[in-house]
């Protein structure tokens, strides 16, 4: 593949993993001058194993390799395996955990869309201002997990039961103290990126993706609703108190890259929202029930759908009884959107300098797309 | 035709085209999963997409049965205005695990089935591009999420 | 027995002769050597009294020390400026809080790296067109005048034109750095930079010759002296907007440094550059910064003269032109940390569908202006 012959004119640009603006992935870019012809995104760099990993581990054992399929991101990773156990197993956590679930995982949400502006900011040669602003902000949310997990970043806090320990004290005050701040800081990331002038230039009209060919190629997550598509696992299929919680599912009609960023902007005034409410009528009660330390689930399959911050993650787990599960398979969001990314060169026109903004646009993180 | 839920579905499939399904049951509400005979998997795939809608791709897998000498690939799908997941799953014997390829169906298939491909040794007739997706370009052989691995693939 | 006596008298006699004539120039060599040294002290003082002026002019201002000493002062501030609008703080640790010594210490860095030469590379070009770099822009400040007499070189009346004659090299130098390195980004940044030089060209020199119209002459002098009643910036304002533009393309700054430090090009054509060859590409940035700066204070703001208070122009000296300077640069780095890069078709698109036609267009009001005698 990476071999291949170009013709004569085409300029193949090895956009590797060491670069500034890569990630930790290859991407081939065939060029003419500044015209793409053709993108091929080389994955593979962080494949650790993780599937295969997880059928030589008890099933809490599990969630620890789970969790590091993100690493901003991971409160929600650890809930789509633990869905899956807790389902493979048949038992229901305590409301209040749920509700305490939801809560991490919009505040993960909120942290990794703010990583994802800074990241959209840096590629239009944003000199990083907007990454730096955004580093400063995620610190309070980051601050407030480390308060309740004693963590900054995977936390193997939601475990199969429920979650590890009830909010200590204060911390319902703390949240609401994050929230009104980051309230206030966000007009600053409305007028410095969406109004700003050249910023609009640089995503306005590129990479668009519309409704047919989003819902045709899998896209998901902020891609996906970035093209009027209002798909979203938290309300088609609610899990944790989701479905008792107010929110709307925020799409935009355009499919380019501003509308992306703008799905983005509005999720995390939702996850706001979301964090406020939980934070107000959290329900009493117990946070876990009793869980044995090596469940052996009855043979059989449970899969379950967690909406990630960069979308749709689904694990599926098949058990033969046994403390280990016989497989996993895990339906990475990132690999779905990377092929979106590869088709991005021929369903319109698209420049070199193009694609980095296309590229943060779709939000990559190559941990959950290799395993 | 479409029914309302995942039951009508099942039940309006199963009317429809039995030659092709071999079981097709609802595991859950929301999880619908339909075996399908292998000659007729992409027959019955283009079915799905066309008359029930389900035009929305999400992945594809593999289950490895060493004991029942067999193969399962496993397509995860859903529609976009009923929204549940259909997985379309398609039994190959162990030894010779081809496959027509879906991606003349769903174009998106084409990383998963790469991913299938070099994780479990199915050949995919027809795919686009069979290269390796996840594994590095000096990968020795062996198939990594069979049952039978031993790590071989890698120099030490 | 005779013969050899008289053949031996014959030779002390003329070893004799010989020695002494010897002696006698050695003797006159000596006392010339001697003079010189004694008066060498005193024919420099001569020749430093006779040139007093041209030297300070150019080991000083606006030559070799205030060029130095411009582009480690800004790029000091420019890191502690946009460290403030990142919410951060910039150097810290060197030299107290202000971070001052940060920029002795990178230099001395610099020099001591290893310069690292490509293998297939074209070692001529490679090492020398960074030295060149950075003298074209000093050349060009050598013909800005600091003062009504302080000017390095007066060019015969003709310093507008030939600023741009020395500027125009300017795009050569990337084009050739980018194709020496033998590096596939550092092509594409190269043509980058010929595209982008090009394209802001035509503008800035359709904009100075509207001011030339306006002053009646070429002489930077003259024309900071037509400026004494009111300033260009007003009656072209179409011109000024243009040149402040351009003045920013022309000395690659962000939101136009396509060329260079493009996302997906490390750092374009300077890439490969490594060592005291990296620091002469950064200097180079800001020596052009300061030269073309320099020219737009000149054209547009008034130059050396200080502002007209109800008609009595204050006393004009180089400390108005350092003035003008200290606003004008902390503009142009606020502007940096503001607004990303733009695209090479954008650029491209704003310079000749939206620039060149302004820039006639000014430079038909200016005609318009100069016939109908509203400034004389």
């Amino acid at each position: 593949m990476t071999e291949a012959q170009v013709e004569p004119e085409i300029m193949r640009i090895s956009w590797g993993p060491q670069h500034p603006m890569s990630g930790q992935t290859r991407i081939l870019i065939d060029v003419d001058g500044e015209v793409v012809h053709r993108l091929i995104a080389d994955l593979g760099f962080t494949h650790r194993g993780i599937e295969k990993i997880l059928e030589n581990r008890t099933f809490l054992q599990g969630i620890i390799p789970i969790e590091r399929m993100s690493m901003v991101d991971t409160a929600n990773m650890g809930l789509g395996y633990v869905l899956a156990v807790e389902e493979a197993l048949g038992i229901e956590p305590p409301e209040r955990a749920n509700w305490i679930r939801s809560m991490i995982c919009e505040i993960c949400r909120i942290n990794s869309h703010l990583y994802a502006f800074g990241l959209q900011a840096e590629s239009t040669g944003y000199f990083p201002a907007v990454f730096l602003w955004t580093t400063v902000d995620r610190e309070v949310l980051l601050d407030l997990m480390e308060r309740l997990t004693g963590a900054r970043w995977s936390y193997n806090f939601i475990i199969p039961g429920g979650v590890m320990n009830d909010l200590p004290e204060g911390f319902q005050d703390k949240v609401k103290e994050a929230v009104n701040y980051l309230r206030g800081r966000f007009e600053q990331y409305w007028e410095a990126m969406v109004e700003n002038a050249t910023f609009e230039m640089r995503c306005k009209g590129v990479g668009v993706l519309k409704r047919e060919e989003a819902i045709r190629l899998g896209a998901t997550g902020p891609v996906l609703r970035g093209s009027g598509v209002d798909m979203d696992v938290r309300k088609d299929e609610p899990y944790a108190a989701y479905g008792d919680l107010e929110f709307k599912v925020v799409t935009e009609a355009e499919g380019d890259a501003m509308a992306r960023l703008k799905v983005r902007y509005h999720e995390i005034e939702e996850s706001l929202n979301i964090i406020e409410q939980v934070a107000g009528d959290i329900p009493g009660g117990p946070v876990r029930v009793k869980v044995p330390l090596f469940p052996r689930p009855k043979p059989g399959e449970a899969m379950s759908r967690v909406e990630t911050a960069r979308g749709e993650l689904g694990v599926h787990i098949f058990t033969d009884g046994g403390m280990n599960p016989y497989r996993v398979k895990i339906n990475s969001p990132t690999l779905r959107n990377m092929y979106v990314f590869e088709r991005m060169a021929e369903l319109g026109r698209i420049l070199v300098a193009d694609v980095p903004v296309i590229l943060y646009s779709i939000d990559p993180w190559y941990l959950d797309a290799d395993r | 035709m479409q029914g309302a839920d995942e039951n009508s579905f099942v039940e309006a499939l199963l009317k429809s085209y039995p030659e092709l399904v071999e079981e097709a049951r609802v595991l859950r509400p929301k999880r619908v999963s339909i075996l399908a005979r292998r000659e007729k998997a992409v027959r019955l795939a283009e079915i799905l997409r066309d008359e029930y809608g389900f035009i929305h791709p999400i992945s594809a897998g593999a289950v490895d049965y060493p004991k029942d000498m067999r193969i399962q690939v496993i397509y995860y799908l859903t529609n976009p205005s009923q929204r549940f997941i259909l997985t379309l799953r398609v039994n190959l014997p162990r030894n010779d695990p081809k496959l027509p390829s879906m991606t003349r169906v769903w174009s998106a298939m084409e990383f998963h089935e790469r991913e299938v491909m070099e994780m479990f040794g199915v050949e995919f007739e027809g795919h686009p591009n069979p290269s390796r997706l996840l594994l590095p370009p000096n990968w020795r052989g062996g198939y990594p999420l069979r049952k039978d691995f031993k790590g071989e693939g890698v120099e030490v | 027995m005779k013969i050899f006596f008289d053949l031996l008298v014959m030779a002390l006699t003329s070893v004799n002769s010989l020695l002494k004539a010897s002696w006698d120039s050695i003797l006159e060599i000596y006392s010339m050597v001697y003079r010189l040294i004694i008066g060498l002290p005193e024919l420099l003082l001569r020749f430093v009294s006779l040139n007093t002026k041209p030297l300070i002019q150019i080991i000083v201002i606006p030559g070799l020390a205030f060029i130095l000493l411009f582009a480690v002062i800004v790029v000091w501030f420019e890191r502690k400026f946009l460290a403030r609008a990142m919410l951060r703080v910039g150097p810290y640790y060197c030299g107290g809080r202000s971070g001052i010594l940060q920029l002795i210490a990178d230099f001395l860095k610099l020099f001591f790296k290893e310069i690292v030469i490509p293998r297939d590379c074209h070692r001529a070009l490679f090492l020398t067109m960074p030295v060149i770099l950075p003298t074209i822009p000093a050349l060009a400040v050598t013909l800005i005048p600091f003062g009504a007499d302080w000017v390095l070189f007066r060019a015969g009346g003709l310093s507008l034109p030939m600023f741009f004659a020395i500027a125009g090299f300017s795009p050569l130098i990337p084009v050739f750095a980018g194709w020496a390195a033998n590096n596939k980004y550092s092509v594409i940044g190269s043509f980058r930079a010929a595209f982008l030089y090009i394209s802001a060209e035509i503008p800035l020199v359709i904009c100075a010759a509207s001011v030339a119209i306006l002053a009646g002459g070429f002489d930077l002098v003259k024309i900071v002296e037509a400026q004494s009643t009111i300033w260009f910036a007003i009656p072209q304002f179409i011109g000024f907007i243009i040149f402040f533009l351009g003045l920013i393309i022309e000395s690659e700054r962000t939101p136009f440094d396509i060329p260079t430090a493009e996302v997906e090009l490390v750092l374009g054509w300077r890439t490969e550059f490594s060592g005291v060859l990296f620091g002469f590409t950064m200097m180079a940035e800001y020596v052009s910064f300061l030269s073309w700066s320099l020219l737009f204070i000149t054209l547009y703001l008034g130059g050396y003269n200080g502002p007209n208070i109800l008609g009595v122009p204050l006393y004009s000296n180089i400390f108005w032109l350092l003035l003008k300077l200290s606003i004008l640069v902390p503009i142009v780095i606020l502007i940096r940390g503001v607004f990303p890069r733009l695209r090479m078709d954008q650029l491209l698109r704003l310079g000749w569908y939206y620039l060149t036609p302004l820039s006639l267009l000014n430079l038909f009001i200016t005609l318009a202006l100069k016939l109908l005698g509203v400034l004389s």
